[in-house]
């Protein structure tokens, strides 16, 4: 198709605009690529699930262009195969739009022949800051830890909060979040006592708890992956009174809410920035919860959700305005904005991440005793992605 | 694995060339793959580099007998080695590739020399100790490997100063072909050679080996050295033509695939690593675009039922297939 649109803009204007006026209609492909399989499989029933709302809300055709979604499961972290899949897609299944990627390598793995096949890559999740930099065709509306832990930073310091020990899980993206609370925190006259780094694998926190408490700071900044080692530190955080003593939780996206039901009352109370609450308060969020709990009954919304929507949204607008012609797509969204589930967001013109506001939230409980992220702050509005050095 | 060793049975000279109608129709078919499937290169090419880690690790256990759950470590290094050669020193893929093959060799040799002092399953922790040491240095050396986020800025130069790797993945495709194909050859001279026949009688007894006077300690790290090597290409190869090395390449789940494979396709015997390799994968490939939600079924139903019926491996079909059609009336 491509190699057809460029033969015909060769022969001419009249012949072009035959050539645009026919592929007016036709079908526009988009691939999307996610863990399906595996112990990640959630990530990618998440994000079906929001574009399937997204679909189902605002119809199958994005202007005159009738799209269609194609799946590929990437599994875990696998850049060789995720290349591959994406190959795969643009070479034998002419997509015109890539989607989806939850873990850096794969993202990262799809840069070369993005920028080589001049696709589109809209980022659902991955939020490695420096993703976007590797090709001029990736779009990420997700977030990036440095755009949500900064604002947490900032809070804390307004709080009063002067001194604090990071705690995070000793892998990539948990070097990150030390780094920018601390620089941040640091940055501000805040003191940080202590930085313990945890293995990925643990479970059992009570050491780290005593050495925080030792410490006796007002607040201790924890970067955990959502699942078993949240509830496991959560639980250990109550035990041992840290509460009680006055040692406030600062968090970013642990309370996540396909996990926060399990973590039960123990979390009440406990704070975390981020850009995405379930519970946001706005018409846009509950008609997007209203048709998820239609298409699939149960369903928590969070962050991969709302990734996953504002990514189709944001390939819709790319189809709607040119098309198959996707060398002008990322010009036709830069600096874009709209009112997403999460609230009012941009695309950055530079580097096409996502502006958006950073909330802080306490849980809570709903009306029907369902624990909740109540957002009750907003530090700082419309924030870039802060882990770019420019 | 009394008649594996009959049917392989090495003879003299050019005799190493038996079956040498099967090898060529194999490269035929590799060759073919190009024109009948120019859409799939990205895929074709990935199962070319995992039929190199599956050769490497059949060399280990299907012929030495060594029994590992570790082999993504040679793997990793070489791809890690070569990536980080490409970024800092040199993108000539053929030097990178040297490379990637000396480093899988040289941690093959410093880990087997106290791997093979160990032996079954003593010897197949030590192995997953090693891989998981390993992944947890790239993972901690952050400036060097980056980290989780993956070994980044690989662009390789044209191979030769003449074929650059394309989008679509044809030179790559080419490329993986004949580093797979002489790595075959090599390895076919390889496992008919006293040097290989000595391993194979090791896996057979070790008593008696050492009986007749065979260094048995050194002819086990040998051989892992050498497979080593060649995991160090196949790696390699993988983060040329990926541009992008990560921690997966020395993960449990690639050490665990490729045993997958292998067992597949037949212990012992090179063509089963080629088999296993192209069956698993290619219906792993088939199954995963047909329902990408659910395929992980097909997968175990297929291993199930490989492991019942054919315990040696798709390699065993003909063979079966024969009794059958001797024992029916």
């Amino acid at each position: 198709m491509k190699k057809l649109l460029r033969t015909l803009a060769a022969a001419g204007t009249i012949v072009l605009a035959f050539a645009g006026s026919a592929a007016a209609d036709h079908t526009v492909k988009v691939g999307v690529i996610a863990p399906f399989s595996g112990p990640f499989a959630i990530w990618g029933k998440q994000f079906k699930n929001a574009v399937e709302v997204y679909v189902a809300q605002n119809g199958k055709k994005a202007g005159t262009h009738t799209v269609e979604f194609i799946y590929k499961d990437s599994g875990g972290p696998n850049p060789s195969g995720t290349k591959s899949l994406a190959q795969e897609l643009i070479v034998r299944d002419k997509v015109d739009y890539l989607g989806g990627f939850v873990f850096t390598p794969n993202a990262l793995s799809v840069a070369p022949l993005i920028q080589k096949a001049k696709v589109p890559t809209v980022i659902f999740n991955a939020a490695t800051s420096i993703i976007v930099k590797k090709s001029d065709y990736f779009v990420r509306p997700s977030f990036s830890l440095w755009q949500v832990t900064v604002p947490m930073a900032e809070w804390a310091w307004k709080q009063g909060i002067k001194t604090a020990v990071i705690a995070v899980t000793d892998y990539g993206p948990g070097n990150d979040a030390e780094v920018a609370f601390r620089t941040t925190f640091e940055k501000l006259g805040g003191k940080v006592l202590d930085a313990i780094r945890m293995p990925l694998s643990t479970t059992d926190f009570g050491p780290f708890m005593q050495r925080i408490k030792d410490k006796n700071p007002n607040a201790v900044f924890v970067f955990l992956p959502a699942g078993p080692p949240s509830f496991a530190f959560v639980k250990s955080y109550n035990e041992n009174g840290m509460k009680a003593q006055g040692i406030q939780f600062l968090g970013t996206g642990e309370m996540d809410e396909t996990t926060l039901d399990a973590l039960g009352d123990a979390a009440l109370g406990l704070t975390t920035a981020y850009h995405y609450s379930g519970a946001h308060d706005s018409d846009k969020n509950r008609a997007f919860l209203k048709t998820l709990e239609e298409i699939s009954p149960g369903a928590a919304a969070n962050l991969a959700s709302v990734g996953a929507y504002d990514g189709a949204h944001v390939l819709y607008q790319m189809i709607k305005a040119v098309g198959s012609d996707r060398t002008k797509a990322v010009a036709a969204v830069k600096g874009m904005a709209w009112e997403s589930p999460r609230g009012p967001v941009s695309l950055d013109p530079d580097t096409r991440h996502i502006i958006q506001n950073v909330y802080i939230r306490r849980v809570a409980k709903d009306e029907n005793g369902k624990l909740i992220n109540q957002e009750f702050d907003i530090i700082r509005k419309a924030v870039p992605d802060l882990g770019l050095p420019n | 694995m009394d008649t594996a060793i009959r049917q392989n049975r090495p003879r003299h000279g050019l005799l190493t060339f038996r079956r040498l109608y099967l090898d060529l129709a194999l490269i035929g078919a590799g060759i073919a793959a190009f024109f009948l499937f120019p859409d799939s290169l990205g895929f074709l090419t990935r199962v070319l580099i995992m039929i190199i880690m599956v050769l490497s690790l059949d060399l280990v256990l299907g012929y030495a007998g060594i029994a590992t759950l570790g082999h993504a470590a040679l793997f990793g290094s070489g791809a890690y080695a070569a990536g980080l050669f490409a970024v800092n020193f040199s993108a000539d893929p053929l030097l990178g590739l040297a490379v990637g093959a000396v480093a899988g060799a040289v941690i093959a040799f410093v880990s087997g020399l106290i791997l093979l002092r160990a032996q079954s399953l003593t010897l197949l922790m030590l192995s997953i100790a090693v891989a998981q040491i390993l992944q947890e240095i790239a993972s901690k050396e952050r400036a060097i490997t980056g980290g989780s986020d993956g070994l980044l800025g690989i662009s390789m130069e044209p191979i030769f100063g003449i074929y650059a790797f394309d989008f679509v993945g044809q030179t790559g495709y080419w490329y993986a072909l004949t580093v797979l194909t002489a790595v075959f050859v090599l390895l076919k001279i390889i496992v008919a050679s006293p040097f290989g026949l000595a391993a194979r009688g090791i896996h057979e007894s070790a008593e008696r080996m050492r009986a007749i006077g065979t260094p048995v300690y050194w002819r086990l790290v040998a051989i892992y050295t050498l497979a080593g090597g060649v995991a160090g290409i196949g790696g390699a190869l993988s983060a040329q033509v990926t541009e992008l090395v990560s921690l997966d390449a020395l993960g449990f789940s690639l050490s665990a695939e490729a045993l997958i494979m292998l067992i597949l396709g037949g212990l012992g015997r090179l063509y089963g690593a080629i088999f296993g390799t192209v069956i698993f994968m290619t219906i792993h490939h088939l199954a995963a675009s047909v329902d990408p939600f659910n395929w992980l079924f097909v997968i175990g139903a297929l291993v199930l039922i490989v492991v019942y019926f054919l315990p040696e491996g798709f390699i065993g079909l003909p063979a079966r297939a024969r009794k059958l059609m001797r024992w029916s009336p």
